[in-house]
């Protein structure tokens, strides 16, 4: 085994996770949101530079970052890897599994993996629209005044919405509550929209087994409509910090120490 | 007189009868006028949900007016079969030649004869016919051998071997040129790569796919169905019926992959690129390939165009990525 102490940082488009790695156990992890991370932690002087006491790490020997945009995850000293392939050491780190499908639902962005054999294969990412992501989710919270949480539990009954674009799905939203609809069936609508707008990424993704990482993998409305395509969804543990621990596995991977 | 081919046959036979064998797939994808091959076809009815190899060789075939035609009516798929038909209805010379179901030394033995029939030679001619050509044969080794060395590229390995599928209509003149690039190739220093990788499958319509992995320290360094055109074993056999008897690519995909475990063996091969062409049976032979194949393998697919799409290029990148992740520094 290696003693490393690895630092696994993923930034997303809504938070930033950090994990930290010890003899390929992570023993800590925690997020905070991009704008924060950003503004209080963060100088750019051509890379980012992170103050790390401040966010609370001691030290550590190897930094590896993931994230949207190559510029905005730039960290010094940290060696950048794709998200793709982030998420994919992750899951195996989760799961253990070598042959799977992920779909990852994050705050903008969506993809699909196809792993086997431990190496990617297969992959799709949403572009030009973010309407099928966490964000979505949480716009249609508010105007519903509810918790995600609270939101994502309802499935039965979905209202129909059928506006492609998210900003017009919420007005089509306050037209459905002028019109009586009840809490429930407007909450499972909400859900099954994005359902929805996932499942022409998931047709080149047939499987038996699927799992979910991402925030929106703790919509407990998308697994159960998911769970209709699929023998068996699994939501990895840690479905958030899917990125940041595939970071650092990526670190001990790579080392060739864990092979 | 020229003679068409939709797949390796026994062209021993038909350069000891006279002709001028033209690999109408070779002909086909090595034309600008590619995607003007593919609409004569559709044009002339073929449907738009079928292997571009099969219109590519029907259009290429009508519109440099190839009169006669080897059709294989076994050991192919079934669309060559149906292929074989429609040239048949407009007037073209067919002669049919099966690779035997039952793979057996007598069935390919009475396969062969049937054909030498057909032409009316003697066995004598068509021995003396391979023997030279097996000096092209010795030579095509010799490339496969130097792309294991890094020396070829992964095209020029793709290219020297799949073009003994027809000796390029002129066995003397693809001799010297064989002759030359190896003389070529050996004066090169080796340009070696991280990772070692195999090509299984169909020949690609993507032939850039070969430069496109080695922007990535990685190199194709077999190639198989190419490989087998170029007959590697021509020194092991005694005769003709030898000869087709131990070539892989029409029989069982079990007899296939036994020699494709041996080479990824041999070659120390750290990934596969499994290349199947849209709408072709062959796509679901994939897996039993992915369950058999101990190494990891990307399945690409092609369809009409000749180039990798940005898609296939992304998959490729994140499959070599990872590969060299596996294999350390």
């Amino acid at each position: 085994m290696i003693k490393l102490r690895i630092l696994g940082i993923d930034l997303g488009s809504r938070f930033v996770k950090v994990a930290l790695m010890e003899n390929g156990k992570i023993v800590e992890k925690f997020k905070v949101s991009t704008v924060k991370f950003y503004k209080e932690y963060c100088r750019y002087e051509k890379k980012l530079l992170v103050d790390f006491k401040r966010l609370g790490i001691d030290k550590f020997d190897v930094g590896v970052s993931t994230g949207y945009g190559r510029n905005n995850v730039d960290i010094e000293n940290f060696k950048i890897i794709n998200e793709l392939k982030a998420h994919a050491y992750g899951a195996i780190y989760q799961t253990g599994l070598k042959n799977f499908i992920l779909l990852d639902v994050g705050g903008q962005d969506v993809k699909v993996i196809r792993v086997e054999k431990g190496i990617l294969t297969d992959l799709d990412l949403n572009d030009k629209c973010a309407a099928s992501c966490g964000r979505f989710l949480e716009n249609m919270a508010k105007i519903l005044e509810v918790s995600l949480d609270e939101l994502s539990s309802f499935y039965e009954n979905p209202v129909e919405l059928n506006s492609t674009c998210a900003v017009f799905s919420e007005s089509e939203l306050i037209g459905k509550i002028a019109e009586g609809v009840p809490f429930e069936r407007l909450c499972a609508g909400v859900n099954f929209s994005l359902y929805n707008r996932l499942r022409p990424l998931l047709t080149k993704f047939k499987g038996r087994t699927l799992l979910l990482s991402g925030g929106v993998a703790k919509n407990k409305a998308l697994l159960e409509y998911l769970k209709r395509d699929y023998d068996e969804v699994k939501v990895l543990d840690n479905p958030e910090y899917n990125g940041a621990f595939g970071c650092c596995f990526y670190a001990i991977k790579s080392k060739g120490g864990l092979k | 007189m020229k003679i068409g081919i939709t797949t390796t046959v026994p062209i021993e036979v038909l350069y000891a009868a006279g002709y001028q064998v033209v690999d109408l797939n070779n002909i086909f994808i090595s034309s600008k006028d590619y995607l003007r091959y593919i609409e004569i076809a559709e044009r002339d009815g073929f449907p738009k949900s079928l292997c571009a190899w099969i219109k590519g060789i029907y259009g290429a075939c009508i519109e440099n007016n190839i009169k006669e035609v080897v059709g294989v009516i076994e050991g192919d798929c079934s669309n060559t079969k149906a292929l074989v038909e429609v040239l048949k209805s407009k007037g073209i010379k067919i002669y049919p030649f099966s690779y035997p179901t039952k793979h057996t030394l007598d069935e390919v033995k009475k396969s062969i004869d049937d054909f030498i029939n057909q032409f009316n030679v003697s066995k004598q001619e068509v021995e003396r016919v391979r023997n030279k050509l097996n000096i092209g044969r010795k030579l095509a080794k010799e490339i496969d051998r130097l792309t294991v060395e890094f020396k070829a590229t992964g095209f020029e390995n793709h290219l020297y071997q799949i073009s003994l599928s027809d000796f390029n209509g002129d066995v003397d003149g693809f001799i010297n040129i064989l002759k030359q690039k190896v003389e070529e190739i050996k004066n090169r220093k080796p340009k070696v790569k991280k990772l070692k990788l195999a090509y299984i499958g169909v020949p690609p319509m993507t032939g850039d796919l070969y430069d496109f992995v080695e922007g990535f320290d990685a190199q194709i360094i077999y190639n198989e169905v190419q490989r087998e055109f170029a007959f590697p074993r021509f020194d092991m056999v005694k005769d003709i019926y030898e000869q087709y008897y131990y070539y892989t690519y029409p029989y069982s995909l079990q007899y296939r992959l036994e020699e494709i475990k041996k080479q990824l063996k041999e070659r120390d091969i750290d990934g596969v690129i499994h290349y199947t062409q849209a709408f072709c049976y062959r796509a679901i032979d994939d897996i039993i390939i992915k369950s058999q194949l101990e190494v990891p393998v990307l399945n690409i697919e092609g369809d009409k165009l000749n180039c990798l799409d940005a898609r296939t290029k992304i998959r490729i990148e994140a499959f070599l990525d990872m590969l060299k992740d596996l294999k350390g520094d």
